[in-house]
């Protein structure tokens, strides 16, 4: 048998030579295709056109694009406090109660295992002007609610973030239960002999012991809040006047309303890079000696 | 023995080469189409279009594919150069991109066969013909209307508006009793906005103007299209005339508006002539009738009588890489021959789907139509047959000027540009589709 069939260290790399195939071809040839289609014109069916550098120029000019690369920086900075501190605060709280917690648990995670389209449909029916909330609270001769705050520009995006948050903080406690379990118990037992109070150990002993698990939930959210799209293409399309525009709705719209592909590819690109950067950033961090 | 044995094996040889070739002589040719899926659609065209087919044809075997989201899924098939023989397209400004990519074939030579261009309205028949060649017929008609609740009409002594003061007094009286003058939504399908920009263009600046406009002629930034803008902006912002006010609009679906049009919320339902099934159905269980008009002429450069609006509602074509394109073609006569097989599976489905544009004769129409849709299938036909006709967004305008339309108009209405500056973006994106040669067919005025 040839040597390099019973080589140990080639084994692992025929192993994973069916994925890296598939990973090949679903992912990385789509995506250096998508680098050469930033160049041109194509519609997606017809004759490929080069046109240099005119998409980026385009990109640049594009007021749409500009207002979603900043709905995209204001959903990134929400996801990265608002559900996070509740989760951090609710996974605290979790680990102290032994009787019922996977009760909360299942409760808490229920929303991120529903599919996006049930999540949206039910919020949508909530704050639904006339058979939602606003419905109830106007028969009450109550003001509040009587439009929807999908519909309003001043509270679009919000309300979609409001949403998808709603769905996604569930699985920060989870993932912060996990990394808090971890913590050694002596820990807590030498900050009571100190007579640290709840807030000293969360401060002081959870949060420096999960910083890694903490950390890798802020790239993901990060990461993750950059194609973010299903929740508001379904609850406003971006909607109203673009007020919750988000940069994969606009990359959606160019190529598959508009025909546009090269340009789409574009923004595609853009994001690519920008994901790039982020994930550099961390691996800088990493190198400069951060747990991360 | 073995002679036996010879004589065994050359009958068994026998009886499977003649069993080849007669299956491969016999059989029938078969079409593949692949068909937008629509729960109530569905087993209607199977039962009325397919099955019929196949019984009454040995030589062809049609079989249809419901697909969900055609769009999405014929693009790559049709791209590998795989795809069935016939396939549903949203409308003509696909058709060009496709035909621009030799992805569908020329369907000129059957329709000269077959006579096609008698047996289609002209308008619908030209709106596939690109570069002197057909390549794509219209499943479905459809133009925009008005509904209106006919009982609290008569109840209220209201008389159906002429012209825009008429309309405007009308809403004014309307919104006086606490309704709203029209029930409409956006929830759920965001170019609901088009149809209303489509009927201020058709009404105001008027149909002669938009023709001008798309071959050229005129200039989207003209006084007359700005004004039209400016007018849908007062009427949806400024008036609330749809259910209520914009945000109303934005949160309603097609089941909320529809049950505020029956629930007399609303007096009146501006939509296509799609509305005509679900209008009918949900006043079947209330105590008020209904009835339609023609949109209102909004201003004397509109004409002086109302005009309808062309729009074909999805298309049909033949696939380039098709190796039965000659049966594909006899499957689509077959359907084009029956004006009285069309008009009993649209009416079926309430004629809000497979309205073909054909010429139909009054021995067409079942007996038990309903008066009111006979009037608009009737009047619908003189009235662009004598080329009283305008022209909808949505099967006119190439992709890239139609998305803008839609999605920029909440901009209009959210106060972040003018309705100048909507008109001047619109006019940027057409120079460049007719720089680009993407224009879709108009036929000539």
């Amino acid at each position: 048998m040839p040597k390099f069939l019973t080589n140990i260290n080639a084994i692992s790399w025929y192993f994973l030579m069916p994925v890296l195939f598939i990973h090949f071809f679903v992912i990385a040839f789509p995506s250096i295709l998508s680098l050469l289609l930033c160049l041109t014109d194509w519609n997606g069916f017809g004759k490929i056109n080069y046109v240099g550098l005119e998409n980026f120029e385009e990109l640049f000019r594009d007021r749409i694009f500009k207002k979603a690369v900043y709905h995209n920086f204001i959903w990134t900075i929400m996801f990265l406090t608002i559900p996070v501190i509740v989760a951090l605060i609710i996974a605290y709280l979790l680990t102290g109660i032994k009787r019922g917690q996977l009760f909360y648990r299942l409760v808490y995670f229920f929303p991120y295992i529903l599919a996006s389209i049930v999540n949206c449909l039910i919020w949508r029916y909530i704050f639904h002007p006339k058979h939602g909330l606003g419905g109830w609270f106007e028969n009450q001769g109550i003001d509040f609610l009587s439009k929807s705050p999908f519909a309003m520009k001043e509270t679009a995006l919000y309300a979609v973030a409001w949403v998808d948050m709603w769905h996604f903080w569930g699985f920060l406690v989870i993932i912060y239960l996990t990394g808090m379990y971890q913590v050694d118990e002596s820990l807590y037992e030498a900050a009571d002999i100190e007579g640290a109070t709840k807030f000293q150990k969360f401060r002081y002993i959870t949060i420096p012991m999960i910083r890694p698990i903490f950390i890798l939930s802020l790239i993901i959210i990060i990461i993750w809040s950059v194609p973010t799209f299903d929740y508001v293409y379904i609850l406003t399309m971006g909607g109203p006047a673009y007020s919750s525009e988000v940069v994969a709705n606009h990359l959606y719209s160019q190529a598959f309303q508009r025909m546009n592909v090269g340009y789409a590819s574009t923004i595609g690109v853009m994001m690519f890079f920008y994901v790039g950067i982020i994930v550099g950033f961390f691996a800088l961090l990493r190198r400069l000696g951060w747990e991360v | 023995m073995e002679g036996m044995m010879n004589k065994i094996f050359n009958f068994f040889l026998s009886f499977v080469l003649t069993a080849f070739f007669a299956t491969s002589t016999f059989a029938a040719t078969k079409v593949v189409w692949w068909m937008e899926s629509d729960a109530t659609t569905d087993p209607v065209v199977q039962e009325f279009f397919v099955d019929a087919f196949n019984a009454e044809h040995d030589d062809i075997e049609l079989e249809v594919v419901f697909k969900e989201d055609i769009n999405d899924t014929i693009r790559p098939a049709l791209l590998s150069g795989s795809g069935p023989d016939i396939f549903d397209t949203p409308g003509a400004s696909y058709i060009k991109i496709y035909q621009d990519a030799g992805l569908v074939k020329s369907l000129q030579e059957y329709a000269d066969q077959y006579g096609w261009q008698d047996k289609l309205l002209e308008w619908a028949y030209n709106s596939g013909v690109f570069n002197g060649e057909l390549y794509s017929i219209p499943k479905n008609y459809e133009t925009m209307i008005y509904f209106y609740n006919k009982t609290l009409f008569e109840e209220n002594g209201w008389s159906l508006p002429n012209n825009l003061e008429e309309v405007e007094a009308l809403a004014a009286k309307i919104k006086a009793k606490g309704m709203n003058p029209y029930a409409y939504g956006s929830t759920g399908w965001q170019p609901t906005h088009e149809h209303l920009v489509g009927n201020y263009f058709n009404t105001y600046a008027g149909p002669d103007n938009v023709y001008k406009a798309l071959i050229g002629e005129k200039k989207w930034t003209d006084p007359e299209f700005v004004e039209s803008i400016e007018l849908l902006r007062k009427h949806m912002v400024d008036d609330g005339y749809w259910s209520g006010g914009l945000e109303t609009y934005y949160s309603l679906g097609w089941d909320d508006f529809n049950g505020e049009f029956v629930n007399r919320e609303s007096a009146m339902l501006m939509i296509g002539t799609w509305g005509f099934n679900v209008t009918a159905t949900n006043f079947a269980e209330s105590s008020d009738d209904w009835d339609w008009a023609a949109l209102p002429i909004l201003h004397p450069q509109a004409g002086d009588r109302p005009n309808y609006q062309l729009a074909t509602g999805g298309t049909m074509s033949v696939n380039a890489a098709s190796k039965n394109p000659e049966a594909a073609a006899k499957v689509i006569d077959w359907i084009l021959s029956d004006r009285a097989r069309v008009l009993s599976v649209t009416g079926q489905l309430g004629y809000g789907a497979w309205l073909m544009p054909l010429h139909y004769e009054d021995s067409d129409f079942d007996p038990n139509i309903d008066p009111r849709q006979k009037r608009f299938l009737t009047e619908f036909a003189e009235a662009t047959g004598s080329g009283n006709y305008g022209y909808t967004t949505w099967t006119f305008y190439p992709n890239d000027p139609g998305v803008h339309i839609w999605k920029d108009m909440e901009v209009v209405w959210a106060g972040d540009i003018t309705p100048l500056e909507f008109m001047e973006e619109s006019q940027r994106l057409w120079d460049k589709a007719r720089e680009d040669d993407a224009l879709v067919p108009v036929g000539k005025r």
